[in-house]
């Protein structure tokens, strides 16, 4: 290993490889915030001009697209309440409340500390422990993967815990919309209504781009207002974030950038995922959580490192087992392919340069994004001066025709009206459209996971529940799930202990006396 | 301005007059870039192939390829681009065997197999037996005696349902006693994940997609008529007694209607591509085994397989 680090250094220095992460970092940040243009199309838009190039410096630019795309999410996410990639819904939760109360550059700055913090921390993984985690995400199998699924969909109760009720409608609504399609496992289409093209089922982003943002539009709109939200920047935001991240983030982002990492290695779950359970968690282990969701930087803190870190995560069993661990990692391995290199524990010996280089390469990528990403708030805020009924068109169009892009569908484009005013009314109703938008992500990979657990019952005996109690990481996950369920009423309280404590201390007293 | 426009129009109308007058529009086929529809998205195997054969295209032809993406479904929404494209000529794509045999059968598809215009077959991907490098089988006939053996214990993971997989394990439990649970995944991803973690005991994959894991895999059986230049040791199923031949083919296809002359140029310049050197030995670098076929073989192994298909779904109960 020590060996190819020396070199795979020095071609980091190569003035090519240079412009191609500066090239790639900025516009997969710009492809990222940009609603509706994904990381997955980004980095697939990209894979042609990789054939004319040696294959180190195709990789390198497809990890610079990547990471540049999954943190430019968050920019949209924080300015315009609307998640650039799926990756960034939960950065929506504190990034948007920050936006309104006008210390969007607070938002920005943390999102990019937090995911170059994630970043390397999935970097440093992919980079030391490999192959041990490439054999740990293998044990993720059907029963696996279903409870992490249902575990994701737990947060719902945490999300709404101010009213649970609307909270589990919500979710159930998406995964409604979610069985839309072709049965996973029989292989029957279903709700279409006779309409050929509903057979591919709603795609989760048109579905999101409708519901966040399209909706924000009409309510922008509705709300008469001249801009999207005051912005007054202050001058020491940049050390006022850095200061939070270092003190009271820490261990946030520590528990958050390792959550993403090991999500990400798993081949179903990505970024959209990992980074709703980092949310989730760091309100759950917060002394305050009922401050998330009013505008902290916890919140987006959490969120963003988990996505970013995910990236590292997710090329760990792309290149030791040829099986990736996100959509935008099959595509970069369709490249390696396509260059005749073949993945597996000899990556790193066989073509060691390469794989060395790739994984430096990250590193130095997240070291720039600092720079670039700074250089291009800036640019971003600009949108808050701008004024509303321009911001409104222009997300309209975006939103048109990045859903378009996705599968070259006018369906798809429908589909973001639809679930715009969907998103719009359900909002004015109190339904929550993150709970949603959930249960859309998460309902497929539920039912073709359930399903997976049912065809193997009939070797275990014929009961599901065999199947779930053989696995310890799906009892574990059970555990957690239970746990996850129970949080709403910790929290309540954990509120009323606190806002009473004296009523807590008496009986104590009272009890040392009898 | 008005008159400006109305002036360069026809302006334009007379170039374009004069350019039909001057010679025979179809020995300039094409003249302009080409559609080139793809059934899945950008970066997959079928767009990897795709893209192999545009830079050897380019060679011998001065118009380009526009890629255009439209997966979906199992790559049923972009066979149904293709049918239903004008057939001009300037729209042509990808599709595989057995799915555009298959998803008419099982979903209403926007196509039959008499919407399209065969160019050739470009790829014979066959199935394989494959199973963990630690497995305790080290033949096939190892693995069905366990299964008869021990009824149900087996877990088989394919890709499915009524995808090229299930229909080859449709075809092994009608000619074989094969009692064992079957395993459907999303895709070969998921379903190589599966096999190496221990989920299922054998799986039935396609070579390229097993390719990727061969330093954790066996290949124990290939389900193909002859053995294949990537793993030259590998016994066909048929050698260890077993007669099922199963395989993914890939092809690219015209909508029907379009000009013979047209369908006869595109034939003629694929034939080219298939046949150079250079482009056999990127496709082998890609995992993609090669297999030239012309568009009328091609055409009536269509037919075979559309009976096949439906013989085996109706037999299994799949088909109402």
């Amino acid at each position: 290993m020590m060996e190819f680090i020396g070199p795979a250094i020095g071609h980091l220095f190569e003035p090519l490889n240079i412009l191609l992460m500066v090239a790639g970092l900025t516009g997969g940040i710009i492809v990222g915030a940009l609603p509706g243009l994904t990381a997955t199309m980004g980095v697939a838009l990209m894979v042609p001009a990789t054939f004319a190039m040696d294959a180190t410096s195709g990789l390198i630019m497809l990890g610079a697209i990547y990471a540049g795309a999954i943190y430019g999410g968050s920019n949209s996410a924080c300015l315009i309440c609307t998640p650039g990639t799926p990756s960034s819904v939960a950065t929506t939760f504190d990034g948007w409340p920050l936006c309104q109360a006008g210390r969007a550059d607070i938002g920005l700055i943390t999102s990019l500390l937090s995911s170059v913090f994630g970043g390397i921390v999935g970097t440093v993984f992919l980079l030391f422990l490999a192959a041990p985690l490439a054999r740990f995400a293998l044990q993720f199998g059907g029963p696996e993967n279903f409870w992490l699924c249902i575990f994701g969909l737990s947060t719902i109760a945490v999300m709404s815990s101010g009213n649970m009720v609307k909270g589990l409608l919500s979710g159930a609504m998406g995964l409604l919309v979610s069985t839309v399609g072709i049965d996973p496992n029989v292989g029957v289409p279903r709700f279409t209504f006779g309409y050929y093209p509903l057979v591919q089922g709603i795609e989760v982003i048109p579905a999101m781009i409708g519901l966040f943002s399209f909706s924000q539009v009409l309510y922008l709109i509705g709300s008469y207002k001249p801009f999207i939200a005051d912005y007054k920047p202050a001058p020491g935001a940049f050390g006022e974030v850095v200061r939070a991240l270092v003190g009271r983030c820490k261990v946030n982002l520590m528990r958050s950038s390792i959550i993403g990492t090991l999500v990400g290695m798993l081949p179903g779950a990505g970024g959209e995922i990992a980074s709703i359970i980092s949310y989730n968690e760091a309100k759950r282990w917060d002394k305050n959580p009922e401050r998330y969701g009013t505008g902290v930087i916890e919140g987006v803190a959490a969120s963003e490192s988990a996505n970013n870190a995910v990236i590292g995560g997710s090329l760990i069993p792309m290149l030791t087992l040829g099986i990736p661990g996100s959509a935008v990692a099959a595509v970069i391995l369709g490249a390696l392919l396509a260059k005749g290199i073949q993945p597996g524990f000899k990556v790193f010996t066989a073509t060691g340069d390469l794989a060395y280089t790739f994984i430096m390469s990250q590193f130095a990528v997240n070291l720039l994004m600092i720079p670039i990403g700074l250089l291009l708030a800036r640019i971003m805020t600009k949108l808050l001066s701008i004024r509303l009924t321009f911001v409104a068109i222009a997300i309209v169009v975006l939103s048109v025709i990045g859903s378009y892009a996705i599968r070259n569908s006018m369906l798809d484009v429908w589909i973001v009206i639809v679930f715009g005013f969907l998103g719009y009314f359900s909002g004015r109703v109190g339904l929550d459209t993150g709970a949603m938008a959930l249960g859309i992500i998460l309902g497929p990979m539920i039912e073709e996971n359930l399903g997976k657990c049912v065809h193997l019952s009939k070797a275990s005996g014929g009961s599901v529940i065999n199947v779930f109690l053989e696995s310890p990481i799906a009892i574990l996950l059970i555990v957690l799930t239970l746990l996850s369920l129970a949080t709403p009423f910790l929290l309540d309280w954990k509120r009323k202990r606190r806002d009473c404590g004296c009523d807590i201390a008496q009986p104590k007293e009272n009890s040392t006396h009898a | 301005m008005k008159v400006r426009f109305l002036a360069r129009l026809a302006l334009a109308a007379l170039l374009v007059l004069g350019l039909a007058v001057a010679g025979d529009a179809y020995a300039k086929y094409p003249e302009k870039p080409i559609n080139m529809v793809i059934a899945f998205t950008a970066g997959g195997s079928s767009d990897v192939q795709a893209r192999i054969m545009q830079k050897y295209w380019n060679k011998y032809s001065d118009q380009q390829w526009v890629f255009v993406y439209k997966p979906g479904a199992g790559g049923a929404i972009g066979f149904g681009e293709i049918a239903n494209a004008r057939p001009d000529g300037y729209t042509i794509g990808g599709i595989n065997i057995p799915h555009l045999v298959l998803q008419p059968m099982v979903q209403k598809a926007m196509f039959s197999i008499d919407s399209y215009a065969y160019i050739c077959q470009v790829v014979n991907d066959p199935q394989a037996v494959v199973v963990r490098n630690d497995s305790k089988f080290t033949s096939v006939k190892d693995i069905f005696e366990f299964a008869k053996a021990n009824p149900g214990k087996l877990k088989v993971g394919l890709v499915g349902p009524n995808s090229g997989h299930h229909l080859m394990f449709l075809d092994v439990k009608g000619k074989f006693d094969f009692p064992v649970t079957e395993v459907f995944y999303k895709g070969a991803a998921d379903q190589n994940a599966a096999l190496l973690g221990g989920e299922i005991d054998v799986m039935f994959g396609n070579l390229n997609d097993v390719m990727r894991s061969l330093e954790e895999m066996t290949v124990l059986g290939l389900a193909a008529e002859k053995r294949n230049a990537f793993l030259p040791d590998v016994t066909t199923l048929r050698e260890q007694g077993f007669d099922v031949v199963s395989d993914i083919r890939r092809a690219y296809v015209a909508p029907k209607g379009i000009d013979k002359a047209q369908l006869d140029y595109l034939r003629e310049t694929f034939k080219k591509i298939c046949d150079d050197p250079e482009y056999i030995a990127d496709m082998k670098k890609a995992g993609q085994p090669t297999e030239y076929m012309d568009g009328d073989a091609f055409a009536a192994y269509v037919r075979t397989q559309n009976d096949f298909a439906r013989n085996m779904l109706q037999k299994a109960g799949l088909l109402k």
